[in-house]
Order: C-alpha cells, then structure tokens, then sequence
C-alpha cells in the first residue's frame, strides 16, 4: 500500500529525514518510535502534502507517485493523518465541516453525496461510538475543546471518512486513561485486513492498547531498528538512547 | 482639471422660489471644493475625486425616471416593504402589521431645517435631493415581521447621481427590523448619495440591516445619522459587499442615559472595490454602551477602510466603549487601512480598541485540505467562518438564514 524508498525531507535549511525506508501492506499496523527531533512528525507532514518541505526519494502509495497528488486529493484517495494538534477553527461549525469533508471525499470516489438528513443520522452513530457528545457537533470546530475532546474529534473524522492508511500523530499524548481507551477501541474497531495504520508515538502506553505489527525507531532522520510489539515493551525499559 | 460633472436644479420639478434659492446656494457650495478628496482628512483613504475621475466621463443628476420594473420581492421570510427607486419612494405595504401604526410617506423637504454641513456631499444632496421617504412607528408598537426596504436603481443610469433623504422616527416601547436590501447588478456606472436620519424614542429598538443581492457598478455614499434617547437601542448590520465605492459615514448621537448602539460589519471585498465605514459613536450622557465590530476581507486590488471614532462627552460617566476592526489580506495588493479613535473626556469610563489585519492561516488551510476538502472550498470555509461570526448574534430564524446565505453567496461569487 505504502513504499517508502529513501526519502529525504528538508524545511528551512534543516535537513529532517535522511534516507527512510518503509513498507506498509494493507492489514498492517505500524507503530513508530522515536525521540523528540527524529523526524516523526516531518514524516506525518509529508505524508499528508503539506507544503514548505523539499523533498528527495521516492514515495508510492498503491503503486502511484504521491509526490503527484495535493493534500486533498491524498485524502480523497484514503490517507488520512489525525493531527498531534488538531487547528481550531473559529466560525466554521463542526457538522458543517464533516458534512462538507466527507462529501469531497465521496465526490472524488464518484459516490453521492450525502444530504444533510442522511448525514446527521451517519454522524450521531459514529459519535455515540466514541462517546462524543452530540452538542460538540454543533459547536465552532475544535474551539475551546479539551485535549481529549479534540483528539476524538480526529479519529470521529477517520471513522466517517473511512481512510484506507491512516497516519495517528501522537494522538495519545494529551489523552487520561479513559479517552485513551476509547481512542483505541476506535482504532481497533475500524481496523480490518483492507486498511493499515501508521501510528507515531513517544510512548509505549497507546501500544497496549493497539497492537502492532511492527515497531521501527526513527532516529535523525532514518529508521534504525525494526522489531515486533515486544520492541515496545523493551524500548520503554531502556530509553532509545541504548540503540544508537 | 477635468470637469467631470454637471448639475442642474432646473431639472428637479415642483420647487419653490425658496426651495431654488436654498438650493442654489449648497450647488455653490459644492462646487467650491468639488468631490472630497484626499486633502480631507475624513477622506484621506477614500479620495472619492480621484475614483471618480477615473471612471466617469460626465456626472449628470436626472429627475426623471423610467418606468419601474416588477419588484422582485424575497421569498425566504414573511416581511412588509418599501419599493424606493431610483430612491423615490414607489410603495409600501404593511399587510403583516396594525395600519393604523404605521406612517409611510415621501420625504418632505420643505420641513427640511438644520441641514447636515460634514461634508461636499451633504452640499450636494440638499442642493439635488429629491424622492426618499419619511416612516414613522407609533408608540408601544412591535412589528411583527421584518419591514425590507428594496433599494433599485434603474439599469439605464448611466452617468447618473441619485440624492435623496429619509427619515425614520421609531417612538417610545416600539421595535423594528428593517432590511435596506440593494437589489441592482447594473453594469453602468452611477452613484447613490444618501443622508438619512433615525431617531430612536425612549425604550425604541431598531435593528438596521444593510445588504445587498448581486454586484453592480454603483458608487454610494450614505450618511447615516442616528439619535438616541433613554433606553433606546440601535444595531447597525452592514454586508455589503459588491459595489465600486461604498463609503458609509454613521454618526451615533447617545444622547441619554442607558442607551445602546452597535456597528457590526462583514465585508468581502474583491476585485477593486473600495469600501470605508466610518463611525463616529458620541457618548453624550451617562451608562450609555457602544459596541463596534468591523471585520474586512480583502481579495485582488480591493480597499478597505475603517475610520472609528468613540467621543465620550465629560458628563457621560460609566460610558463602555468597544471597537474592534479585523482584516484578512488575501494579496499583495489589496489594502486596508484603520483608524481607531478615542477622545474621552469623561474619568470613568470604559474604553477599549483593537486592530489587527493578517494573511489567513495556512495550517488550518491544510488541516480542512487534509480532510479531502479543496483548496478554494478551505478558504471559503475559513472566510465564511472569519465573516460568518458576525452574524453570530441574531436570534435564531428565517431571517439571519437569510442573512447567512447572502453573505455566503458574496464570499463564493454573485
């Protein structure tokens, strides 16, 4: 699904990324490890087509060149990055911006879209799912919502857009133990052998959760150390400054 | 310099000797200084004779009037309206209220006194103006739908000024929305210049909204001047993006105790227009409230103006004041300028101003984006939003759907 050949990144004269690998196949779940500065979130930015990074190496997202395509027609085409802070939006309504999403998407798919009836319904189950309350829906996008609230909200968009790679950035910092949990289950919920997950954490604790397939350390710039969950459990023991 | 304009009294019907006379004598003086220009410091970001030379040939004013067109009226909410065109006063019809509480007729100016001296154009509206109308509430009296005021101009006015005067009287206990709706996408030019006066009884509350349908290349200027008593309360609407030059000129008299006055404006501008709202808010006595909130986005070529100014009279003790002024430049060479003044002479007061004027954001731009939705949805979505919350405060109803849709319509294109 995803074949990351050398990829470079650089932004403001600062060279990020120096030469990743990475493969992801559908079914999978990644989880990526790093300390602060490894180039973790370059790798969620240039995934998702921000502008602003130069760029070296080769991305292919299910055999196309994604370098080719801009951050909305990514999304349409099912990558999908919860932000590690997702913006607040003043003056646009959250239902407003769900409704206007998914439709692109669906747009871009060739499928209908959907009225604001049909909508409402599909939304207030995907919310009662989480445990969001409806009232955040009709509230200014992300404005004023908590840490938790507003990293539900991400995965609230991920469970409604359907995405088949989805890329969570530190979604678990900022997160207690319940909102944690029913991060997770959303996760865990959503996850099926059609789609993979990309999930970039400091920690171990997301990862008891979700269960990965595989764990790789990201270190200046490159991956240096794949392994399987158990990888985790060690890293949290000895810190990541033991393998470089 | 190039004359650009020619006007002529003989051509208004049905005026005195006096009446020629009284005229006359502001033709003069406007002719003395011509259009404002920059050398007046209430035009400095509005130089008015230099737009206008730049696209007019001829400036003549014009009596008569083509035959009036079927009034489109709006299907979105029950309302009751006031046909003005070419700012004569067409019809009226008050089907929703109580007859016998409303008076509507036209201007009359012959009770005309004290006239308006701000500025050449006043001069030029008591030397020309005819038309307009004079509406009056009658005590203890709550209209129960909205009351629109269709605003057309005819399509053939090329060249052409248009000057007339209302007056609104809203008396004790009573309430009124009013919608001044400008309903013209004419592609000749022609110019609009406006002096009306409210005044707003003891315990009076009026809603002033000032929108308009579609683009069209008018020039307006509108002198709008209000007067408070006890209690009463003023708020001004203003969305009116979609002219050539639009300069509106309010000047708020809070003239007792526990009145009330807003200003909120939204505004989108593209392509060259240029639009200046200027206020002047006089706290004339004690515990009055102004409130002002002014938000500007500026596409292409465009202008902006605001000009705010609060006075606080030395006798309007425990005065709160506010204004704030936001601007969202989208290129290069789109302009906003902001004024914000405060004169206080008053020690216990409460007054406080703002101005900031930015580029959008370009991450929230990429998080709407990353969730599939294109680029020039993202900004609409973020304009609408940044526009939008000045809306925000109207009771819920057809009528601020109304108003939402206009709006979102003059962000997304006419």
């Amino acid at each position: 699904m995803l074949n990351i050949k050398n990829l470079e990144a650089t932004i403001d004269n600062k060279h990020i990324l120096k030469g990743l690998n990475l493969d992801i196949n559908p079914g999978e779940v990644h989880a990526i490890m790093g300390p602060n500065g490894s180039g973790k979130s370059t790798l969620a930015n240039v995934l998702s087509g921000k502008t602003g990074y130069e760029t070296k190496g080769d991305i292919k997202y299910n055999g196309e060149s994604l370098s080719q395509f801009s951050t909305e027609e990514r999304a349409q085409k099912g990558i999908f990055l919860a932000f590690q802070y997702p913006l607040e939006i003043p003056g646009v309504n959250t239902n407003i911006f769900l409704k206007t999403s998914l439709n692109s998407v669906r747009k871009a798919k060739g499928e209908k879209e959907l009225d604001t009836l049909s909508f409402l319904k599909l939304i207030k189950e995907k919310a009662s799912e989480l445990g969001i309350d409806e009232k955040f829906l009709s509230r200014q996008l992300n404005v004023g919502f908590s840490g938790g609230e507003k990293k539900k909200n991400e995965i609230l968009q991920m469970k409604l857009l359907q995405p088949k790679l989805s890329i969570l950035d530190e979604t678990d910092s900022g997160l207690d133990i319940d909102a944690l949990r029913i991060v997770a289950d959303g996760v865990n919920s959503y996850k099926n052998k059609d789609n993979a997950f990309l999930i970039i954490t400091h920690y171990q604790r997301l990862l008891d959760y979700i269960k990965p397939d595989f764990i790789h350390v990201l270190s200046n710039g490159k991956i240096i150390k794949t392994g399987n969950a158990d990888l985790g459990v060690q890293l949290e023991k000895t810190g990541y400054s033991n393998l470089a | 310099m190039k004359q650009y304009y020619d006007f002529k009294i003989e051509k208004i019907k049905d005026l005195s000797s006096d009446e020629i006379k009284l005229r006359k004598k502001n033709l003069d003086l406007f002719y003395q200084t011509g259009f404002p220009n920059k050398k007046d410091e209430d035009w400095k970001f509005s130089d008015l004779n230099s737009i206008l030379i730049k696209n007019f040939n001829n400036i003549t004013n014009n009596d008569c009037l083509p035959k009036e067109k079927n009034l489109k009226l709006i299907e979105e909410f029950e309302h009751n309206f006031i046909s003005l065109y070419n700012g004569r006063l067409m019809s009226s019809d008050f089907a929703h209220e109580e007859k016998n509480k409303i008076l509507i007729e036209n201007f009359n100016y012959k009770k005309e006194k004290n006239l308006d001296k701000k500025n050449s154009l006043n001069f030029l509206n008591h030397a020309l103006a005819s038309g307009g109308f004079f509406l009056e509430i009658s005590e203890n009296y709550e209209l129960k739908k909205p009351l629109v005021i269709y605003n057309n101009f005819s399509n053939s006015q090329k060249e052409t000024i248009v000057n007339y005067k209302n007056l609104i009287i809203v008396n004790e206990n009573s309430k009124l929305n009013l919608i001044n709706y400008i309903d013209n996408s004419s592609k000749e030019n022609f110019m609009a210049n406006t002096i009306e006066n409210i005044k707003m009884k003891k315990n009076s509350s009026l809603k002033n909204v000032l929108i308009n349908n579609s683009g069209c290349n008018g020039y307006f200027y509108k002198y709008l001047k209000s007067d408070l008593d006890k209690n009463s309360n003023l708020e001004n609407y203003l969305i009116s993006s979609g002219f050539k030059f639009n300069k509106i000129d309010i000047e708020i008299n809070l003239n007792e105790k526990h009145s009330s006055s807003s200003v909120f404006s939204a505004l989108n501008l593209i392509n060259n227009e240029h639009q200046e709202i200027k206020t002047r808010i006089n706290h004339n006595a004690t515990h009055c409230r102004s409130y002002q909130k002014i938000k500007n986005v500026l596409h292409n070529e465009s202008k902006g103006v605001y000009q705010g100014k609060i006075f606080v009279k030395n006798i309007a003790q425990k005065t709160d004041a506010y204004q704030l002024s936001r601007a969202l430049i989208l290129d290069d060479a789109a302009e906003f300028d902001a004024k914000p003044e405060l004169e206080i002479y008053a020690d216990d007061v409460k007054c406080s101003h703002g101005s900031t004027s930015g580029s959008i954001d370009l991450d929230s731009i990429h998080y709407l984006k990353s969730r599939g939705i294109p680029e020039k949805e993202a900004f609409q979505m973020l304009i609408n939003g940044f526009l939008g919350e000045i809306l925000e405060q109207l009771s819920e109803g057809k009528l601020k759907n109304f108003l939402i849709e206009k709006l979102e319509r003059q962000i997304n294109g006419h």
